[in-house]
């Protein structure tokens, strides 16, 4: 993440977001987890991470879930060794806000397989990330090194129907930095519901 | 007509998802002599319904639709660019053949800060008007039946989408005669913004934009607040308004997700009690000298104008 960013964004915004940049070190987190394990980035070292901000409320997340889209990108990432992390950073009492039961009872309903569904109540991580929406994705190289940022995919909408035609980002990277392939695209427009922070 | 349908969205529980199997897709079809609206649409948050200006479609002329949204209080749709997140409307017709409809024309957006985040779009009492060119064959006497699929998305704090069919039959004539929803399009029109004979250019400055706008009336730039209509090129946050020899300087955060500088990108910038206005501003190098930039001088329209139709304006 670069300081002059940080800059930049706190001349314009009452509450900045410092967002991470992609080909910079990815920053380094610490959460707990719907286990109550906590989890951070700097402990899959050697692994590729997905970062996944997640709001089970958002009508967009629905879209990604209830197609099964989510749940296959996770199955097929993981089996690939591929760390998946969810995040919610909805504050308590905002749309989409959990407790561990409720973490695990979404993850059962949609058989959704993240490594692990991470709290961030306070949203420090969000902002860390500058994550806007839900969903909004990341994908970070086993170096640490930040190499995607964006939408799941190249359609903003969300119509199932969408899906078919749509190019998803996060597989096309993983299957990119698996092959020592550069990341076609890098950064792309995340779309979605705003991510609930609170104040 | 003011026919009330419920709409079955879909409702998102604060922490468990009631999925529903698809969105439930309703048609209003005008009622055999109320061909000049649609029924309106009660969806969820909002009501929808399909207008237009006149009560006839003359042959050759272009007439104006509508999609007319009446918001529920502290609820918003989105401009073309949502901002930080949401969708913009979308509507998709079946014409008759020779029928043409244009681009929604959007009014000016406003800003609607949740938390930290930045969206632009609108509430309360909105039309979005839509051009119809009738062929000139078009056969006096007949009518035509417009179909439009409306998609959305509406916010507060929580968002629900929504997608509605909504159809008009309109006959074919000789003369155009306003129709009672008329003067809301001339409100609409006024609430575009203006395209005008303003001069923009924007430079990039490390991880800011600065754009110069020359020859408009922004005042003492208080109040003034600016929205690109391309995202991924500025931060949506209000930029830093001052003044320089004569010009107003916006300096914009760059936007997180900005790779390259295009090579040109349009902003509409509103004005405390005075219409909006719609600038394109050119990139040019920071030196020059090192560049050919793209004359400054070429502002092209690319948003339809905003002509009255045939006849139709009171």
């Amino acid at each position: 993440m670069k300081l002059s960013l940080t800059l930049a964004a706190t001349l314009f915004a009452t509450q900045a977001f410092a967002a991470a940049t992609v080909g910079a070190p990815a920053p380094d987190f610490s959460l707990t987890d719907s286990n109550g394990k906590t989890q951070t980035l700097s402990q899959y070292t050697g692994k590729t991470v997905v970062l996944e901000w997640n709001n089970p409320g958002c009508p967009f997340v629905h879209k990604h879930y209830a197609s099964g889209n989510i749940p296959k990108q996770q199955a097929a990432a993981t089996a690939d060794g591929v760390v998946w992390l969810t995040i919610n950073s909805g504050a308590p009492g905002k749309q989409g806000h959990l407790d561990s039961a409720g973490a695990k009872a979404f993850v059962a309903q949609y058989h959704a397989s993240p490594s692990a569904y991470l709290f961030d109540g306070n949203g420090k991580v969000g902002r860390l990330y500058g994550a806007k929406t839900t969903p909004h994705m990341y994908v970070i190289d086993g170096g640490g090194t930040l190499r995607y940022m964006g939408g799941i995919d190249s359609i903003p909408s969300t119509d199932e129907d969408d899906l078919a035609k749509a190019t998803q980002y996060v597989p096309q990277a993983l299957a990119e930095l698996k092959a020592g392939k550069p990341v076609t695209v890098a950064t792309s427009a995340p779309y979605g519901c705003g991510v609930k922070y609170g104040p | 007509m003011q026919a009330r349908v419920r709409f079955a969205g879909q409702l998102f529980a604060m922490t468990k998802l009631i999925a529903l199997s698809s969105s439930l897709l309703l048609v209003a079809a005008a009622l055999p002599g109320s061909a000049l609206r649609a029924a309106e649409i009660a969806a969820d948050h909002l009501s929808i319904e399909l207008v237009v200006d006149t009560q006839t479609l003359v042959p050759g002329m272009t007439a104006w639709l509508g999609l007319r949204i009446r918001h529920e209080p502290h609820w918003h749709t989105y401009w073309i660019n949502p901002g930080d997140s949401g969708l913009p409307t979308r509507v998709t017709w079946t014409l008759p053949p020779g029928f043409k409809a244009g681009e929604i024309v959007w009014p000016a957006p406003k800003r609607f800060a949740v938390d930290e985040l930045a969206n632009f779009g609108y509430d309360g009492d909105l039309l979005l008007p839509v051009p119809l060119d009738v062929p000139a064959d078009a056969t006096p006497g007949s009518t035509a039946h417009i179909a439009a699929l409306a998609k959305w998305l509406v916010c507060h704090e929580e968002c629900v989408p929504g997608k509605v069919s909504l159809t008009l039959d309109l006959p074919v004539g000789k003369l155009a005669e306003p129709a009672a929803l008329a003067g809301q399009f001339v409100t609409a029109r006024g609430a575009q913004p203006e395209n005008g004979v303003w001069k923009a250019d924007a430079r990039l400055l490390g991880d800011q934009i600065e754009v110069r706008v020359r020859g408009a009336d922004l005042g003492d730039g208080k109040g003034l607040d600016a929205f690109a209509e391309q995202p991924r090129i500025v931060a949506n946050t209000v930029p830093k308004v001052s003044l320089r020899d004569g010009a107003t300087m916006l300096l914009f955060a760059k936007s997180d997700y900005f790779t390259s500088a295009p090579g040109s990108f349009d902003l509409v910038l509103s004005r405390p009690r005075a219409r909006a206005i719609r600038v394109r501003a050119v990139f040019v190098s920071p030196n020059p000298v090192s560049m050919h930039p793209v004359s400054p001088d070429r502002i092209s329209s690319n948003a339809a104008p905003a002509s009255p139709h045939n006849g139709g304006s009171p």
